[in-house]
């Protein structure tokens, strides 16, 4: 037997080494993939183990100046799905099907998904989610999750805004303060297997949503209310396309209401609420459904307009109500005063080439002081005084006063208007911009102007927030009043309040009166450009109002776009909405109404009667009219002289006092007045119900006790004074 | 000649291995067998009845008079040939596209295991036979080779290039070891790559696995899964791993984590102290083997050693070196760890005929 030889011991012992060696490498490569890399692939693979559910957090709460909820959170839940748990989903889908009420080829479809996690449905109650519970399905999660919930309907809608699924703000506040609003979501972390399937080990961790911050906002749940109810009737009144309501505390910006209709639900964002064709008519359920089903394209078309907050969004030609700038501007310069002497033949002559009417050209006003003027809304006197001023002066004006730049107010898609370049603005545009004319301003923009003339002349930055607060109450961030910059002097400020409280008490904006409230304002009518042309039988009626004069609380903007009732004067239809909504925001502001020695003698005097004018002709009548001291307005923009009145209202022989309007009829016949709008009633109490109903003068019964539950006829019908509304009541609990 | 105690290291080292192997096929196994089989139970059973088996087999061969095996070494092989011809008969079982089993009463036998050991005997026994004659060509280097193509044959038909390929080489450096001349076998070495080269481009998928290891993370879905597996388990491993039985990647990341990949399971369950602790187990064999094979008493003895040896070192190499992504990705078990019965009867025979020849070793061991 030979027993190994030296070579072959040599090779055994290189083998050795050999073997000895590559275990060192591979014993380092270990090292570096374990201790080196791991951190990275520690990551990477738990990254590849772990699903997560996001647990949405609660959304912050909108609260009205008092700490009103006007938007809110509600509990809801959400139904995920696993496809790889799944194991049989043919009878999945019927179950699911049956208990969430949905299309079991869609659901089978979703489980049946390669793909980790799949939403089979959002938003569910509590009943069927304890349903679905129940029967213990597995690959199902029922995760919580909550939804938007605004209580209070279409109320406030176009400040509001909404949020999208997954609880973003799209739209107004929702959206400004979106980064207040949403909280920090949770998550639900489930460690999985390489077939998606839950790790029977150490598989779960929860981390909890953290819910956001609440929003305060300038708004008074009442002045809201209140312009929402005036904007509705004036809509309805007037077969208005849209009409806007708008309420500022001028001292300092803060907006106290906001209105626009025809509006929508944010509940429900996709359904129109009024009708397209005829914009002042609420649809009713079935033909809700009817726009539910026409194509997307026009259908977007429809709500995205329906979702517009004209106030803020849109421009438009001011009238006369531009008339307070022009005067605050040459007050402010001293090219007038009060009794500066003016003469209108009924044509403003002054510009080269253009002849631009006064309304009244038919009976021109004749000689007159400023004032008068103002109290006419005399546009000859208007043009002199822009003249006057000149261009600069005229446009820095305008620019000091927040037209043609954006106010800065914290809502969604604020237009600035449209100011003509000084470069570009000849004198005929002077003379029409003086009155109100070749200007486009946003209704915010107006708002302010007129504030900062009524606070003394600080033009202000609109506020609609006022502070941000968790939820223990505590203020996070306080917005603070911003003066933008000073504009007039208190003393031009004071003189052209009381200025506009003649125009109110004596002159065209006589329908916004209310003895004692102090009223002070301007009316406007401006023919629509359409395409870049005066669009006949297209108007804008609007009325800006403040009071009280001497001490000013409130800042009152009307717009009544296209009214086609027949009617479209400022200060017959604006005026009285005006007159109104300033009269029931100072009484709710606890507000004493203090007559003056005048006016309770005015009272007391005896009432003048109105003649009969049917058969007269327009110049005729005006004449007989103003001996007598009442003034007029006409159903057409510019009738001819030799037009003849058909009919008239008040009716012949109606006493009324000194300075009352008389509306003469040339082509249509007076609307029926003796007709109201049901007010939304769901969710008041019994007292406020009656409140309400009172204040508007309907019939009602109730059914039951508690809150109201159902109303007959629906919100927004009209209804003569002989129909009795229907309400039942129910116990509801409201949290 | 008065017979010494067997070397005890090896045969506890290898116990140790293979009760290791136990508890890890047991942990990287039920998911899988709880899934296919519905029995998590299935691969722990089978590897322990196969490791009791297994001891008997090696104390079998403990005291089998290892030079016996010499003579029987065509038997032996003959054997092997009919096993794998088997494979071809209605008790070949087929699965992923290879036919490398025979079902016997329930149980898989793999003929390639039989044949590893069975060519390893019979080569011993060739190059005892020509002692120096290895060094000639005609002579020595023409039969050795014609011998390790056709061992190497029988397993490539099957197909399974890699067990075929871990046989040649093992084969090969019992040839280096018995004392082929250098030239013989780098010239070997050249043939050997260009026939690997050629078999590689005739399988697509070949080429893919040989460059994939390079790039893991560029292929994550196709070839390198389960390389980025691997590595993701060894990674989550860190250096005390997550403990025994929290293998995540054993739930469906890694594809039969308790064969090929078993290594990754160790290294995310035991973290890197624990890999370190079987690789240094796998040292200490091929350290005792090779010095079993230093002082075995006849050239036979030597030879047989070496290629026992060379068998476990190769494969323990090859397996963890494609579980670290340092080498193309193939399919290797862990020798004594991996699941698998022939393969470990084979193995613990191989332990059992190294300790036999341990007690024959004509130097000291004191």
């Amino acid at each position: 037997m030979s027993s190994p030889s030296v070579t072959t011991k040599k090779r055994l012992v290189f083998t050795l080494f050999f073997c000895l060696i590559s275990l060192i490498l591979l014993m380092g490569r270990l090292a570096q993939i374990q201790i080196i890399k791991g951190e990275k692939l520690r990551e990477d693979a738990l990254e590849q183990w772990t699903r997560d559910i996001p647990v949405p957090a609660k959304r912050g709460i909108i609260y009205d100046r008092n700490n009103n909820v006007i938007a809110t959170s509600v509990s809801s839940y959400t139904v995920w799905c696993r496809p790889a748990d799944i194991e049989n989903p043919e009878n999945i889908s019927n179950t699911l099907a049956n208990i969430l009420d949905m299309e079991k080829n869609d659901i089978y479809k979703s489980i049946t998904k390669k793909q980790s996690l799949v939403i089979i449905k959002k938003w569910i109650s509590k009943d069927v989610a304890d349903a679905l519970r129940t029967k213990k399905i597995k690959g199902i999660e029922i995760v919580d999750d909550n939804q938007r919930y605004y209580p209070m309907g279409n109320f406030a809608a176009h400040i509001l805004g909404f949020t999208d699924i997954d609880s973003f703000g799209l739209y107004g506040v929702e959206k400004i303060y979106d980064k207040y609003l949403t909280g920090i979501n949770g998550r639900w972390i489930k460690t999985v297997d390489g077939k998606q399937r839950e790790l029977p080990y150490d598989n779960q961790g929860f981390f909890e949503p953290q819910k956001g911050m609440n929003l305060v906002l300038t708004i008074d749940e009442t002045i809201q209310h209140l312009a929402e109810k005036a904007a509705l009737e004036a809509l309805v009144k007037n077969k208005a396309k849209k009409v806007s309501v708008i309420l500022m505390d001028p001292s300092n910006g803060e907006l106290l209401a906001m209105a626009t209709k025809p509006d929508y639900d944010p509940n429900d964002r996709n359904t129109l609420i009024f009708d397209p064709e005829e914009p002042w008519k609420p649809l009713q359920d079935f033909e809700k459904e009817k726009y539910d089903k026409i194509p997307w394209d026009t259908k977007s078309n429809l709500l995205y307009e329906s979702w517009r907050n004209f106030p803020i969004n849109d421009n438009y030609e001011p009238g006369s109500t531009f008339k307070i700038i022009t005067s605050a501007a040459g007050l402010e310069e001293k090219v007038v005063t009060n009794n500066t002497e003016f003469y209108c033949d009924g044509f403003a002559r002054q510009i080269k080439g253009a002849r631009i009417k006064c309304w009244r050209y038919y009976n021109p006003h004749g000689s007159q002081s400023f004032v008068e003027g103002v109290l006419n809304s005399c546009n000859e006197v208007f043009v002199s005084v822009g003249l006057k001023l000149g261009k600069e002066k005229m446009h820095e004006y305008v620019k000091k006063f927040g037209f043609g730049s954006k106010t800065g107010i914290s809502l969604t898609g604020e237009t600035s208007g449209i100011v003509r370049s000084l470069e570009s603005m000849k004198e005929v545009n002077l003379a029409t911009i003086s009155f109100g004319q070749g200007i486009s301003v946003t209704p915010i923009q107006m708002v302010t102007a007129i504030s900062a003339v009524a606070n003394g002349g600080n033009l202000m930055e609109p506020k609609i927030a006022r502070k941000i607060t968790d939820n223990e109450g505590n203020v996070i961030h306080q917005f603070q009043d911003k003066v933008v910059r000073k504009v007039i002097s208190e003393e031009t400020s004071q003189n052209l309040l009381q200025i506009l409280e003649s125009v109110v008490s004596e002159g065209t904006g006589g329908k916004a009166y209310k003895p004692g409230y102090k009223i002070g304002g301007k009316t406007g009518t401006a023919q629509k450009v359409v395409d870049g042309r005066y669009a006949p039988g297209k108007y804008i009626a609007s009325f800006a109002g403040i009071a009280p004069v001497d001490n000013p609380k409130v800042v009152a903007l009307v717009v009544i776009d296209e009214p086609s009732a027949g009617v479209y004067y400022g200060g017959q239809i604006a005026a009285p909405v005006a007159g109104q909504i300033l009269q029931e925001t100072l009484d709710y502001l606890d507000y004493q109404p203090v007559l003056t020695e005048e006016e309770k003698k005015e009272f007391e005097v005896s009432l003048i009667e109105i003649p009969d004018m049917e058969g007269l002709s327009i110049s005729e009548a005006s004449k007989k009219l103003n001996e007598i001291g009442l003034k007029h307005v006409t159903d057409i923009v510019t009738p001819k002289s030799e037009d003849i009145v058909k009919d008239q209202l008040p009716k012949a022989g109606t006493k009324v006092k000194k300075g009352q309007i008389i509306e003469l009829y040339i082509e249509s016949t007076p609307i029926e007045k003796s007709s109201s709008i049901v007010p939304n009633l769901i969710g008041k109490d019994q007292n406020e119900a009656i409140e309400i109903l009172n204040s508007i003068d309907i019939n009602f019964k109730f059914d039951g006790k508690g809150n109201v539950v159902s109303q007959s006829p629906k919100a927004g019908t009209i209804v003569d004074y002989n129909t009795e509304v229907r309400i039942s009541l129910e116990e509801i609990n409201l949290d | 000649m008065p017979k010494k105690a067997s070397d005890f290291t090896l045969m506890i080292t290898t116990i140790i291995l293979v009760f290791i192997g136990i508890v890890m096929v047991f942990s990287s196994s039920y998911p899988d067998a709880d899934y296919k089989l519905g029995n998590p139970y299935h691969y722990l059973i089978k590897q322990l009845v196969f490791a009791v088996l297994g001891f008997f087999v090696m104390i079998f061969f403990m005291n089998f008079k290892y030079w016996i095996l010499s003579r029987l070494s065509k038997i032996i092989f003959l054997g092997c040939i009919v096993l794998n011809a088997l494979l071809f008969t209605p008790l070949g079982f087929e699965a992923g596209g290879a036919t490398r089993w025979i079902k016997v009463f329930g149980y898989t036998l793999m003929p390639s295991d039989a044949i590893k050991l069975g060519s390893i005997i019979l080569m011993a026994t060739f190059l005892a036979k020509k002692k120096d004659d290895i060094r000639k060509f005609k002579k020595g280097l023409l039969p050795a080779l014609m011998l390790i193509s056709f061992s190497a044959g029988l397993i490539i038909i099957q197909p399974d290039l890699s067990t075929s390929a871990t046989l040649a080489v093992t084969l090969i450096a019992m040839l280096f070891i018995a004392g082929a001349k250098m030239s013989h076998l780098i010239g070997l070495g050249m043939i050997g790559v260009t026939a690997l080269g050629f078999a590689i481009i005739g399988e697509s998928y070949r080429i893919r696995r040989m460059t994939v290891f390079l790039h893991p993370f560029e292929d994550p879905t196709g070839d390198g899964w389960q390389v980025i597996q691997s590595l993701y388990a060894l990674g989550s491993g860190g250096l005390f791993g997550a403990g025994l039985g929290q293998s995540k990647q054993k739930f469906f990341y890694l594809s039969e984590p308790y064969n090929d990949f078993i290594f990754s399971i160790i290294g995310e369950e035991l973290g890197f102290i624990g890999s370190v602790i079987i690789i240094l187990l796998f040292l200490i064999i091929i350290w005792r083997g090779i010095k079993i094979a230093l002082s075995a008493k006849d050239l036979f003895g030597c030879y047989l050693a070496s290629g026992i040896t060379a068998l476990i070192s190769i494969q323990t190499l090859v397996h963890i070196g494609v579980v670290t992504s340092s080498l193309p990705p193939t399919g290797i078990p862990l020798p004594f760890v991996s699941a698998g019965g022939t393969s470990l009867l084979v193995f613990m025979a191989g332990i059992g005929i190294l300790l036999n020849i341990s007690r024959h070793t004509k130097l000291d061991r004191s």
